[in-house]
C-alpha cells in the first residue's frame, strides 16, 4: 500500500507557462497528479533561458522548467482542433483543478474545463488580471515588478529603481494562487462547489512590500530606495576579509548592538569606543547619511581582518544579528544546511547525470514531501494518461 | 464578499511580528478563526512599529499590525504564569492548528513542543516557522528578513552588476516567500488530516523556504559550475530590458522587448527608425550585443516623456512596459488596481477609515471582504466564555491575578 500523501488523488491540468508554474510543483511535490498539458511541439516554457549546457535542442527545457516541471507528467493536445479539445473535455471530467494562463501561444479553454466539470477548481494567472483597463497589458517580471511596486522600493537613490533578483514576479504570483487554490479546492471537496481564482501578478507584487502601502496609507509618506532616513546605519553589507557580511544591529534590536560594542571592545579594536558616544543613541541620527559613512568606516576597520566564517561563529556566539552574504556557490556548502540534509539530487535524463535543487520549503513529520521524477520529456505520459480516457 | 469556506478551523496562533501574521490571516480572511494569542507586557512587535493612523502612536494604530492580522481575534494571556499556560493548553485542546513563528527552543520553554501539543490534541497541525530550522549548527544564529535574503544568495544576486549588489530594499523574505509557503503546507496538512486523521508537524526553515524562491538560479548553478550572473534590471538573454528614467521627480518607466517582433514596434513607437533599420539588431542576441548604444537612445527619447502616458503607448504597440510605481501611484492612480477594486477601505474604531490591500486575486469574480484587526485583548473575555466555556467568576478572577495581561 502507498503511503497517503496530502495531495494524493487530486489531478491538476497544468496549462502554465509563466506564472503559475511553481504554484503547481508546491502540489506536485505533495502528492497531487500534475499533468502538463501542451501543444505536440512542447509548451512555450521549455525555450525559457537559462539553457543547460550539454542539451543540443531547447526540448526538454532549461534551468527553469527543470525546476518547475520537476514531478509533473506531460500528455500533448492540440487545443486548436476539435478532436484535442475532446480529449481535453475529458480529461477535464477526471481532473479536480484546472491552472492556465490564456495568451498568444495557447487558446483560453477555461469555458471547455468548466462546461465538461462545473465542479472544477479553475486558477487563472495573468500579469494585470482580469477585466479593468490594463487587463490586456503584457507583463514580464521586470515591468511587472515596476507595476506592483516592489522595484520602486530597491536600489541606490542616485540610480535607477532595481528588481529584486531571480525572477519574482512568476514565484510570488505562483505562491499566492497555490494558496487560493488549496483553499478552493478545500470547498468543492467539501461542499462540491467549484471556484474560479482570477490571479493578478501585479496585486501579487504588490501586496508584497512590507509596509510600503500603509506607511502612505497612514502617513502620507513614501517608503525609498537605499533607506534614506528610514533604515538604520547598521542595516546593510559591509566587507571583510574574505568577503561580505549582513549586520542588523538597530536600536529596535538592542542586544543585537550591545553585543557587538562589547565584541569590539573586548577584542581591543582601537574604534570600539567611538561606537559608546551618546550620538549612536539618537535613532533620527542614526538613519542619516553621515551616520551611516561613520558607521561603515568604524565596522569595516574591525572586519578588515577577520573572515566570513570567523564573524558568523561569533555572531552566533554573541547573539549578533550578523550573516555571510553567501554567493550561490557557497550557500550548497552551508554548515546548516549541509547538516540538515537540505538539498536534493535529482536526475537530468537528457544530461545523464543528477542536478543539485533545493530541498523541500517545509520539512514535514510524515514522510510526504518528496521528488518521484525529473521534468517529464513532451507528451511522455501521453499513453498511461490519455489512453485510459 | 466576506468567504467562509474555512469556518469550523481554529487556530491557537502563536506568532508575532511580519511574517508569522502575514501566514495565519490568509486563514481568518477565508473564515476560520484566528485567536491570536498576546500579551500586554511584552506586545507584538509591529503594534509598537509603525506606521501609525495619522501618525500617531498607540497599541491599536499599527497600520503593520492591521495588515497582517486582519479577521483575527486577540487573547492576552501571561504565558509566564502556570495559569496562562493552562489556558493555553485549554484552547490548543479545541484547536485544530497550533502556530508559532519563534526562535528555537521557545515553545518548549513555554512546554508546548510538538509533543506537549500532541499530547493535548494528537491530530494537531503544528507550524513552526525557525529561520534557520529547528536544529543544527547555525540553528540559533539570529535574524531579521534581510539575513534570510544574505545567506540564500538573493542579496548577492540583487544588485546593478557583478561587485555591485546590493539586496533587495525590504526584508523581502518575510512578505511572501515565507508566510505564504506556511499556508500552503497548513492547508495541505489540514487535507492530509481530514482525509487521514492524521496531523503532522511543519518544520518551515526560513532560509529553506526563500531558497525555492530562486530555484532555478540553484539549477543553473548545478547544471553549469558557474555562479549566475548579476544583472539588475538588464537581461542576459532580451534587449532592451531595463528601466529609464522619464520626465518628472524620480519618475521611470520599466522597457522590456521579450520577443523580437516587440523591437520594431518600440522603434516606431519612440522615433527610432535608424535603429529598426539595422539587420544586426532584429535578433535578441544582436540586441543584447548593442545594448549600451541601444538603451542610450531609448534613455533620449524618453526622457522628457510622461511615463504613465508612455506606457500606455507602449503596451499600445505591444510592448511590455510599465511606470515604476511607489506606493503613493498604486493607491491614488493606477487604474487597474482601483478598477479591479484592489483596495479596501475598512473603519476601525480606533484607526478609522484605513486602506487594506485584498488578497490578491479575485475569487469568483469578487473580492474577498476582510474583517478589521483585533484590538489588543479585545476577544480575551469572549474566548475565554464562549470557547472555552468559562464562568463570569472564572474569569473575573483570572483578571483579578493578571493573567489575562
Amino acid at each position: 500500500m502507498t503511503t497517503a500523501r496530502p495531495y494524493s488523488g487530486v489531478r491538476i491540468l497544468d496549462l502554465t507557462r509563466e506564472l503559475g508554474g511553481y504554484a503547481t510543483r508546491l502540489f506536485a511535490d505533495l502528492g497531487a497528479e500534475v499533468v502538463r498539458v501542451e501543444p505536440p511541439e512542447g509548451a512555450s516554457d521549455r525555450r525559457r533561458p537559462p539553457p543547460l549546457p550539454g542539451l543540443n535542442s531547447d526540448v526538454p527545457g532549461g534551468a527553469p522548467v527543470a525546476f518547475l516541471a520537476a514531478n509533473k507528467a506531460s500528455v500533448t493536445l492540440d487545443l486548436g482542433e476539435e478532436a484535442g479539445l475532446a480529449t481535453f473535455a475529458a480529461l477535464a471530467r477526471t481532473a479536480q483543478i484546472l491552472a492556465i494562463e490564456p495568451g498568444p501561444d495557447q487558446p483560453d479553454v477555461t469555458a471547455e474545463a468548466l462546461a465538461a466539470n462545473p465542479a472544477l477548481v479553475v486558477a487563472i494567472f495573468s500579469h494585470f488580471g482580469l477585466g479593468g483597463p490594463h487587463s490586456g497589458w503584457l507583463g514580464s517580471d521586470l515591468v511587472t515588478q515596476a507595476a506592483g511596486g516592489l522595484a520602486w522600493l530597491s536600489g541606490t537613490p542616485d540610480e535607477a529603481p532595481l528588481r529584486v533578483a531571480g525572477e519574482q514576479t512568476p514565484m510570488v504570483a505562483s505562491l499566492y494562487g497555490a494558496v487560493a487554490m488549496g483553499i478552493a479546492l478545500w470547498d468543492a471537496e467539501l461542499r462540491g462547489r467549484g471556484h474560479v481564482i482570477d490571479v493578478s501578478a501585479q496585486e501579487c507584487i504588490a501586496h508584497s512590500l512590507q509596509n510600503a502601502v500603509q506607511v502612505y496609507d497612514l502617513e502620507k509618506r513614501i517608503s525609498r530606495r537605499g533607506g534614506e532616513g528610514t533604515r538604520d546605519c547598521s542595516e546593510d553589507m559591509f566587507r571583510c576579509k574574505d568577503g561580505w557580511v549582513f549586520l542588523a544591529a538597530p536600536p529596535t534590536l538592542g542586544i543585537s548592538w550591545r553585543q557587538l560594542v562589547a565584541w569590539m571592545a573586548e577584542a581591543g579594536h582601537p574604534e570600539a569606543s567611538r561606537l559608546g558616544e551618546p550620538k549612536w543613541l539618537d535613532r533620527p541620527w542614526r538613519n542619516t547619511a553621515p551616520a551611516k559613512a561613520e558607521f561603515r568606516a568604524i565596522f569595516e576597520s574591525f572586519l578588515a581582518d577577520r573572515t566570513q566564517l570567523d564573524l558568523t561563529e561569533e555572531a552566533l556566539r554573541r547573539k549578533v544579528v550578523l550573516s555571510p552574504v553567501a554567493r550561490i556557490s557557497e550557500t550548497v556548502k552551508d554548515p546548516q544546511l549541509v547538516y540538515r540534509n537540505y538539498f536534493v539530487e535529482v536526475p537530468h535524463p537528457a544530461l545523464g547525470r543528477n542536478l543539485t535543487f533545493p530541498g523541500a520549503p517545509f520539512r514535514l513529520s510524515r514522510p510526504v514531501w518528496h521528488i518521484d521524477r525529473p521534468a517529464p520529456a513532451v507528451g511522455q505520459d501521453n499513453d498511461r494518461i490519455l489512453a485510459g480516457l | 464578499m466576506r468567504q467562509d469556506i474555512l469556518r469550523g478551523i481554529r487556530f491557537a496562533d502563536f506568532t508575532w511580528a511580519g511574517a508569522g501574521p502575514f501566514s495565519t490571516k490568509i486563514f481568518s480572511d477565508f473564515g476560520a478563526e484566528v485567536i491570536k494569542i498576546e500579551s500586554v507586557t511584552r506586545p507584538d512587535s509591529v503594534r509598537t512599529g509603525g506606521p501609525f493612523a495619522g501618525g500617531r502612536p498607540g497599541m491599536d494604530r499599527s497600520g503593520y499590525f492591521a495588515s497582517r492580522n486582519t479577521g483575527k481575534q486577540s487573547l492576552t494571556l501571561n504565558l509566564k504564569s502556570e495559569e496562562g499556560r493552562a489556558i493555553a493548553r485549554d484552547l490548543i485542546a479545541r484547536a485544530d492548528v497550533v502556530s508559532n513563528n519563534f526562535g528555537p527552543g521557545a515553545m518548549e520553554r513555554l512546554g508546548f513542543s510538538y509533543d506537549d501539543v500532541r499530547a493535548i490534541r494528537p491530530d494537531i497541525v503544528y507550524l513552526g516557522m525557525p529561520m534557520y530550522g529547528d536544529d543544527g549548527p547555525r540553528a540559533e544564529l539570529l535574524g531579521v528578513g534581510m539575513t534570510i535574503s544574505a545567506v540564500t544568495g538573493l542579496m548577492w544576486l540583487t544588485g546593478y552588476g557583478e561587485g555591485r549588489s546590493i539586496g533587495p530594499g525590504t526584508h523581502y523574505p518575510d512578505h511572501a516567500a515565507n508566510p505564504y509557503h506556511a499556508a500552503f503546507a497548513v492547508m495541505a496538512a489540514l487535507r492530509h488530516r481530514r482525509r487521514t486523521g492524521e496531523g503532522m508537524k511543519i518544520d518551515l526553515a526560513q532560509v529553506e523556504s526563500t531558497i525555492n524562491m530562486i530555484g532555478p538560479s540553484y539549477v543553473e548553478y548545478s547544471g553549469t559550475g558557474i555562479e549566475p550572473a548579476i544583472t539588475g534590471n538588464r537581461s542576459r538573454w532580451h534587449a532592451p530590458h531595463n528601466i529609464f528614467r522619464c520626465r518628472g521627480e524620480d519618475a521611470w518607466v520599466a522597457i522590456t522587448v521579450m520577443a523580437d517582433a516587440q523591437w520594431p514596434a518600440l522603434c516606431a513607437a519612440l522615433g527610432l527608425g535608424a535603429l529598426a533599420a539595422e539587420p544586426g539588431l532584429a535578433g535578441a542576441a544582436g540586441r543584447v550585443a548593442a545594448v549600451g548604444r541601444i538603451e542610450a537612445a531609448i534613455a533620449r527619447a524618453v526622457a522628457e516623456r510622461d511615463g504613465e502616458e508612455l506606457a500606455a503607448a507602449l503596451q499600445q504597440a505591444g510592448v511590455p512596459a510599465a511606470p515604476v510605481q511607489s506606493a503613493r501611484e498604486l493607491i491614488d492612480r493606477d487604474p487597474q488596481l482601483r478598477a479591479r477594486g484592489y483596495w479596501q477601505r475598512i473603519d476601525h474604531p480606533e484607526m478609522g477609515e484605513t486602506g487594506f490591500t485584498s488578497p490578491p486575486y479575485r475569487f469568483d469574480g469578487e473580492r474577498v471582504t476582510l474583517a478589521r484587526p483585533p484590538l489588543l485583548g479585545e476577544h480575551t473575555d469572549a474566548v475565554l466564555r464562549d470557547t472555552l466555556g468559562y464562568p463570569e467568576e472564572r474569569i473575573a478572577a483570572l483578571r483579578e491575578a493578571g493573567v489575562l495581561q
